[in-house]
């Protein structure tokens, strides 16, 4: 086996937005792996994913200003490539002396070989020998195909964003100024927009300061070493994992920790080539602040994150990376010491402003705020969810004055969108409106339900804590879901732009996870009944149409919750818009899934199923026909299962079936000649069969 | 630093690099890219170099001088370089030293922040420049101006002067802020932002959010529209015209900021500021076509 070489490719740019560098990253990989198979560059054995990885996943190498791939084990050439060309019959080839005619001298001649190398041969298809030659392509050296390709897969690279600069046409995420590709030791020469491929690359801006050098990359194993003694720390991982590291350590020099926010670590790591985490602080007082507040407005404003304490509460204290290796004066402390406290002058302004109004005069304000052009305001969307709410309270509480609660919840949840500090960030809607109701006094259910009514924001967030938050939650989601729907607005493949099937979910999970006798069926007739003055719709379509969206949803809750394809899919069959009973089908499927008996009861069922499937069903059951013992043991069964209400008894009755059964298919011709007979022991398997579709429906089992 | 300083030491920083150094135009706009010298000069196909100031006044961000960061009206330095130059960055790094900012000794970043400007048909994509966590600077590569595409691609550079000083002085209030001092037989005697500015402040945020006439500010809305319109149409007046829309941005912020205009309104709004915006930058690119370039031509370029 000949030796490999590794390559090396780096892209150094002006600064690329953090969000593209994985997508691109990703993207060339994809692009690069493709090139190589269709060269025969791959080694043997190297497994191809659709993303372009391979077995042992690639460095991550992305940093503000570069985008850099190193991928080793690229022969130094193609192989060679061998070819078989047939020519003339040999009978043209050869006269009878055995000497070459002129014909087959052409044809050694057309292929560059001497006439001794022609054999005859009959190659398939032919009718007699002819002349045949082996041609040996010598493969090409991979420079000279990376050279021609790469010029070609970097322009190809998809940039949504893409931008123009100076006089050239060519288009890419960001102004590429350096070019950096090596095989091995070798310049790979390509040249992208102007720019000509060299072995060097540029460090840390502050780096070049006092070297005004380039730095030399000499092979691609040394890479990033060189970058790290220049400044940059080209692995985004390391660089992650550097500053979670010293974010740590600072939070625990503080007396806290950090108020976790994986989202901001890697965004920290995406924007800094050489991370240091910095400490600054606050002036207590913006303490009295919510915290939600604080750590939003630190988050956003700085990309900083906030220290706790024990018991939750904040410090007066920042942490955030800046892009170098030190602080030597201070200044990055005290810069950001500074922007921030007029950041936090500015959320205390917004704090004090609308705490001079109670949050009820926004709600005449809310007719000026559009929810969605057919749907209209936001003062239109609260008189429906208000609605809604009364709808479904009532089915889940007697209690008038907790009623009244949940309606007064309902009413001014909305409020804060119209206050100042919702306007500066968009993200504390809800956690405002609670805040401000707390202040004012309101009480503990109303405004614990309306801060928290937005969740769950995603799939990892939780439902609200309270019974009224949980509510308000679904009735808010409820009509956006539904109102939509009722427009024509209905998501389809990719395309869901407001997140209907998010809201959808949430919708599905507090049903799930609250257990109220609240069927999906109920949740849609009381929506459609209060966005009915909106819709264009026909009901009938938008009912059709809801009822698909929430079965998929309910599908993809089981899925969550981690029940086994089969009790999927045989628990839902019979059944899904009754949370409650469904998830009481699953549990009792899940665990006797593991009953001995399960695996010849599921048979039986499934052999039921299969000699009904043509028949009509026979109500009528005439018991006193059965003559073997087996069946009217099966009848006797039956009856008592009949009379069973819950699932896991029944399930339990059920697996007593399992033997009963296999003696009644032994014993017993189903189709016999005796129409009576036979009309008896259908309808028995009938209204057995009813008995198992209580629980599933098993010839979706498995 | 003094603001005086500080905008003399950009202009002549950008003077010695090939910038002609333009004035602001007089009338009222949100922002320098307004100025014709960025309007009209970053179209067409010619190099053009041009650095100034330009007072900048967002009706909204009025707070009657009382806000220690925001104000209704603040100053611009603004950068045209077409095109835009291989070694724009360290260009503008060099600028920043040029004020006196020791970059070893801080953290410079460029932040993904694109720019767009609905009224006027433009966007481009860049960075906020962020120096130990404040943002001091704008950095734009324009793709369209007037809805047509920039070729060359222009760099733009916008400086906040107010935040910059700030910044490098440690003021924890704008209006403490030394514009320069004012030397007489008596001394010298330092004149700060406050005593400038403070009294303007207030007025203007009154006006923009009390006592701005709305019924005047649409009337006004409407005719500025007609005469850009009729000036572009019956007479190819691209200059005049587009101050008619600049007009009309500004009565357009007071209004917004007035709460006169509703959610649904406001697109429908901005589309007629960027309508004649586009019409003035389509005609002023017919007319560079021929002889005689108002804004590109030597001589011509700063003077208004």
């Amino acid at each position: 086996m000949s030796a490999t070489k590794t390559f090396l490719l780096e892209l150094h740019c002006e600064e690329i937005p953090a969000r593209f560098l994985r997508p691109l990253h990703v993207e060339f990989n994809h692009s690069y792996f493709k090139f190589m198979e269709k060269e025969s560059l791959l080694p043997t054995g190297m497994a191809v994913t659709p993303y372009g990885t391979v077995s042992e996943p690639l460095p991550d190498f992305m940093s503000p200003r570069k985008l850099a791939w190193r991928i080793p084990g690229l022969p130094a050439a193609q192989p060679d490539q061998t070819e078989t060309q047939v020519g003339p019959p040999q009978r043209m080839c050869v006269d009878e002396a055995g000497k070459p005619t002129i014909q087959g001298l052409k044809f050694a001649e057309k292929w560059g070989v001497e006439f001794s190398a022609v054999r005859f041969e009959q190659p398939a298809g032919k009718k007699e020998p002819c002349a045949v030659v082996t041609i040996t392509k010598p493969g090409r050296p991979t420079v000279e195909l990376l050279a021609e390709a790469l010029p070609g897969l970097i322009a190809g690279l998809h940039v949504p964003k893409a931008m123009r600069w100076g006089s050239s046409e060519f288009e890419f995420v960001r102004p590429i100024r350096n070019i950096l590709c090596l095989f091995g030791e070798q310049v790979v020469p390509i040249t992208v927009d102007g720019v000509a491929a060299t072995n060097t690359t540029w460090g840390h801006r502050l780096f070049h300061r006092q070297h005004p050098e380039p730095v030399k990359i000499a092979t691609p194993e040394s890479y990033e070493a060189a970058l790290e003694a220049a400044g940059v720390v080209v692995s985004v991982e390391v660089r992650r994992q550097r500053i979670a590291a010293q974010l740590e350590t600072l939070a625990a020099e503080a007396g806290g920790r950090v108020v976790a926010d994986p989202e901001l670590l890697d965004t920290l790591a995406e924007i800094v080539e050489f991370p240091k985490v910095v400490r600054g602080d606050f002036p207590s007082d913006f303490l009295e602040l919510p915290k939600e507040v604080l750590v939003v407005s630190l988050r956003e404003h700085q990309k900083a994150f906030c220290i706790e304490q024990a018991d939750g509460a904040l410090l007066p204290c920042f942490l955030t990376a800046a892009n170098r290796e030190d602080d030597p004066e201070g200044f990055v402390k005290a810069g950001n010491e500074w922007v921030l406290k007029a950041r936090l002058y500015d959320a205390r302004f917004f704090f004090a402003e609308d705490r001079k109004h109670p949050l009820a005069d926004r709600l005449e304000k809310l007719k000026a705020l559009t929810f969605q052009r057919e749907l209209g305001s936001y003062h239109e969307k609260t008189g429906r969810v208000v609605a809604l709410t009364k709808a479904l309270a009532t089915r889940l509480s007697t209690d008038d004055a907790h009623i009244d609660r949940a309606l007064e919840a309902a009413r001014m949840a909305k409020c804060d969108l119209r206050t100042l500090m919702v306007g500066e960030f968009p993200e504390l809607q809800g956690v405002m409106g609670g805040e401000y109701l707390r202040h004012e006094g309101a009480h503990e259910e109303v405004w614990k339900a309306i801060k928290e009514h937005y969740r769950p924001i995603g799939a990892d967030d939780a439902i609200p804590g309270t019974p009224m938050g949980c509510l308000l939650s679904l009735c808010d989601k409820l009509d956006t879901v539904a109102g939509c729907f009722a427009v024509g607005l209905i998501p389809s493949g990719s395309k869901d732009p407001l997140a209907l099937r998010r809201a959808g979910q949430g919708i599905v999970r507090i049903l799930w996870e609250q257990g109220w006798p609240l069927t999906l069926a109920d949740l849609v007739e009381a929506a459609l009944k209060v966005v009915a003055p909106k819709a264009t719709k026909p009901e009938a379509e938008t009912r059709e149409a809801l009822l698909t969206f929430f079965k998929d949803r309910v599908a993809y809750q089981l899925e969550l919750a981690g029940y086994a394809g089969s009790v999927r899919r045989s628990a839902s069959a019979v059944g899904w818009m009754d949370l409650v009973a469904l998830k009481a089908r699953c549990e009792a499927l899940s665990a006797f899934a593991e009953d001995a008996r399960f695996a010849s009861l599921a048979q039986s069922a499934k052999r039921i199923g299969n000699i009904l499937k043509d028949e009509m069903p026979i109500e009528a059951f005439e018991a006193a026909v059965l003559q073997d013992a087996t069946e009217r043991a099966l009848a006797e069964r039956l009856k008592a299962l009949e009379a069973t209400g819950d699932h896991g008894t029944l399930l339990a009755a059920l697996a007593d079936l399992a033997e009963p059964l296999e003696a009644f298919f032994t014993a017993v011709m189903v189709k016999c000649d005796d129409p009576a007979l036979r009309a008896a022991r259908l309808s028995l398997l009938h209204r057995l069969r009813q008995a198992f579709l209580r629980v599933a429906d098993f010839s979706l089992w498995q | 630093m003094h603001i005086q300083e500080l905008i003399l030491r950009l202009q002549r920083f950008w003077a010695d690099r090939g910038c002609l150094i333009g004035q602001p135009y007089d009338l009222e706009k949100g922002a320098g890219t307004m100025n014709p010298l960025t309007f009209f000069g970053a179209l067409g196909s010619k190099p053009w170099n041009v650095a100034y100031v330009e007072p900048s006044r967002r009706p909204a961000d009025g707070r009657y001088g009382e806000n220690p960061f925001r104000v209704y009206k603040h100053l611009q330095f603004q950068v045209i370089l077409k095109p835009s130059p291989a070694k724009v960055q360290d260009l503008y790094i060099e600028s920043l030293e040029a004020l006196g900012i020791d970059l070893s000794k801080h953290d410079l970043r460029f932040e993904e922040d694109n720019w767009e400007s609905p009224s006027l048909g433009a966007w481009g994509v860049g960075w906020q420049v962020v120096l130990d966590g404040m943002e001091i600077s704008q950095f734009t590569y324009f793709q369209q101006v007037g809805g047509l595409d920039c070729r060359p691609v222009s760099a733009e550079l916008t400086y906040g002067i107010e935040r910059i000083c700030m910044f490098l002085g440690g003021y924890d209030n704008i209006f403490d802020l030394v514009h320069g001092n004012v030397t007489t037989d008596d001394g010298v005697f330092p004149v700060t932002y406050g005593q400038m500015r403070q009294r303007e402040e207030f007025e203007l945020s009154a006006y923009s959010f009390e006592h701005a006439d709305i019924d005047l500010h649409r009337t006004l809305f409407d005719a500025f529209e007609k005469e850009g319109w009729r000036l572009l149409n019956d007479h190819g007046h691209f200059l005049s015209a587009y101050e008619q829309a600049l007009k009309m941005s500004h009565t357009f912020n007071v209004l917004d900021a007035r709460g006169a205009v509703s959610t649904t309104e406001r697109p429908g709004i901005i589309k007629r500021v960027r309508d004649l915006a586009c019409a003035c930058a389509r005609a002023y690119l017919e007319h560079a076509e021929g002889a005689a370039v108002p804004v590109e031509a030597a001589g011509k370029g700063g003077a208004q």
